[in-house]
């Protein structure tokens, strides 16, 4: 054990020297984690899907299929690689780059739970970068990805494609604002844009901050799955029957779309309980060094909660995917504009009203 | 006031809901796929399957099923006059089964019932002449070591009524 802390203690004294290894090693890990959810949220979409429809799913690849994700993976990567001769080459190059980086990089401003402490009193972050501005950070980062289904549509030099770009075009127009707004509530809730903040508010305040901004809770989960691309709201790509912006792509570049669009989901289904559900707090304890546990077990338990609250959210989402068809974009755009942003109004105001009479 | 129900109707969207019942019921429902090299199918009785011959039962002179083929899959060769007398079972006795269209008309056309369909209906080979069916090979001893051989038992009154399954009952 002492040789252990005289090794961990050389280390963090070259860490200290080289912050920058800090990090290195907190984005690598993080990568990580997100690289073999994203991996294991497709496996688990098509067999839930298969449930949900009779079918039983993928299950041949190794033990219930678990290892198809990387025959997938393999497929893509050894599948030839085209390029249009009508395209723009290089934008035709970057698009799936574009679609690639924002769920990756929103994944930055996260923190998955209190702080680790080391034996020798130093405290370590579940998190990258925890900035101040996280929320309006992601906001940003999350809108870019449009930009890369746009390019992908564009660049490809083909009609079909150029058609989904332009129904995700119009597609961002109806959900960004909606959902912006339902984020807003919680800030306001929160008085902060800090997300560690907006979860100790949760803790202090004692409920979650899905009760009071239950109606922005409904808008925020609509807007989101119009976000994430996936059905009723998958008008950019509409994988059966309209035709979508990746189909020129194949190869390693539709496994870059395809991946995206799952670490998309993964992205929404983890900020959505740090926003509503009270991120790492644990549900009906509050506090749990109250009750004199060590920091390092109430850490471990809330990244057990965290997870556990984003997988349900997740489920509900694949849940979601498998009972409702598509919407039309014209009514994609009504529903936006005269359905939810009102309500989202609304919504602020309760939250407002809740803010300052109620909570003093 | 229908103005406002309208409303609440249009924010709680009541009938996404039931339509989440219907799929979760459709969860725990039980699954319908077979997983085929593991589960294998029961098929019905009557199944047009691959052709199997029963050769003692053969009389091989009258060849209907030859005649009748469309694809013309199946060759019979009866034995020498002098001895048709006596032994009536066909010489050699072929059906390519590669071609066969499973369409029945042997069977229907057969007097004495020693044509049959069988359950087997994997036909997949590495070698067509695997398909090739002979008098070693078309008797359905063979198939009934890997499949449930039973229909002729359930095959209804007129089959089972006819003078040779009661030839057969007697011995």
């Amino acid at each position: 054990m002492d040789t252990l802390l005289n090794l961990w203690s050389t280390i963090e004294s070259w860490m200290l020297a080289f912050p920058v290894v800090i990090y290195l090693v907190k984005i690598g890990i993080l990568l990580g984690c997100v690289f073999a959810v994203v991996a294991y949220i497709t496996l688990a979409e098509r067999r839930l899907l298969g449930f949900y429809q009779s079918r039983l799913g993928p299950n041949r690849v190794g033990p219930l299929g678990l290892i198809q994700p990387v025959a997938d993976g393999l497929k893509c990567f050894l599948k030839e690689d085209i390029v249009p001769l009508n395209s723009n080459p290089l934008l035709f190059r970057l698009a799936p780059v574009f679609a690639f980086f924002p769920p990756f990089a929103g994944f930055a401003v996260f923190t998955f739970a209190l702080p680790w402490v080391m034996p020798n009193g130093r405290t370590y972050h579940y998190s990258v970068a925890d900035v101040d501005l996280g929320v309006l950070f992601i906001m940003a980062i999350s809108s870019l990805g449009i930009f890369g289904l746009i390019l992908a549509g564009w660049s490809s030099g083909s009609k079909y494609p150029l058609f989904g770009s332009l129904r995700s075009a119009s597609q961002m127009l109806a959900y960004e604002v909606p959902l912006t707004l339902s984020v807003i509530s919680v800030v306001m809730m929160a008085g902060s844009f800090r997300l560690s903040d907006i979860v100790a508010a949760q803790q202090a305040y004692k409920f979650y901050f899905f009760i009071p901004c239950i109606i922005g809770f409904v808008v925020y989960f609509i807007s989101s799955v119009a976000e994430m691309n996936r059905t009723p709201f998958d008008l950019p790509e509409g994988e059966s029957e309209i035709i979508g912006f990746h189909t020129e792509y194949s190869g390693m570049r539709f496994a870059f779309f395809f991946v995206a669009e799952y670490a998309n989901v993964v992205f929404i289904s983890m900020l959505a309980p740090a926003l509503f559900l009270g991120g790492y707090d644990i549900p009906f304890v509050n506090d749990l060094a109250l009750y004199g546990a060590h920091p390092n077990i109430v850490s471990i338990l809330g990244v057990c909660s965290y997870a556990a609250k984003s997988t349900i959210f997740a489920l509900f989402v694949i849940w979601v995917r498998a009972t409702f068809p598509r919407y039309r974009y014209d009514q994609l755009l009504k529903i936006g504009w005269l359905v939810l942003l009102p309500i989202a109004l609304a919504n602020l105001f309760v939250v407002a009203g809740i803010k300052l009479f109620l909570l003093k | 006031m229908e103005a406002i129900s309208k409303f609440i109707r249009m924010i709680t969207f009541p009938e996404l809901f039931k339509g989440m019942a219907v799929t979760a019921k459709y969860f725990f429902q039980r699954k319908v796929t077979e997983q085929y090299p593991d589960q294998k199918t029961i098929l019905p009785y009557r199944t047009k399957g691959k052709l199997h011959v029963d050769i003692d039962k053969c009389i091989s002179l009258c060849r209907f099923c030859e005649k009748v083929c469309p694809e013309g899959c199946i060759k019979v060769f009866p034995p020498p006059k002098e001895l048709a007398k006596t032994d009536k079972r066909p010489v050699e006795f072929y059906i390519n089964q590669e071609h066969c269209l499973h369409c029945g008309m042997c069977v229907d056309s057969c007097s004495t019932g020693a044509i049959h369909h069988s359950d087997e209906y994997e036909l997949v080979v590495i070698d067509f002449k695997e398909l090739l069916g002979d008098k070693e090979t078309l008797p359905y001893d063979m198939i009934k070591k890997h499949y449930r051989w039973n229909y002729l038992e359930n095959v209804p009154v007129k089959i089972k009524d006819s003078p040779l399954k009661e030839e057969e009952k007697s011995q």
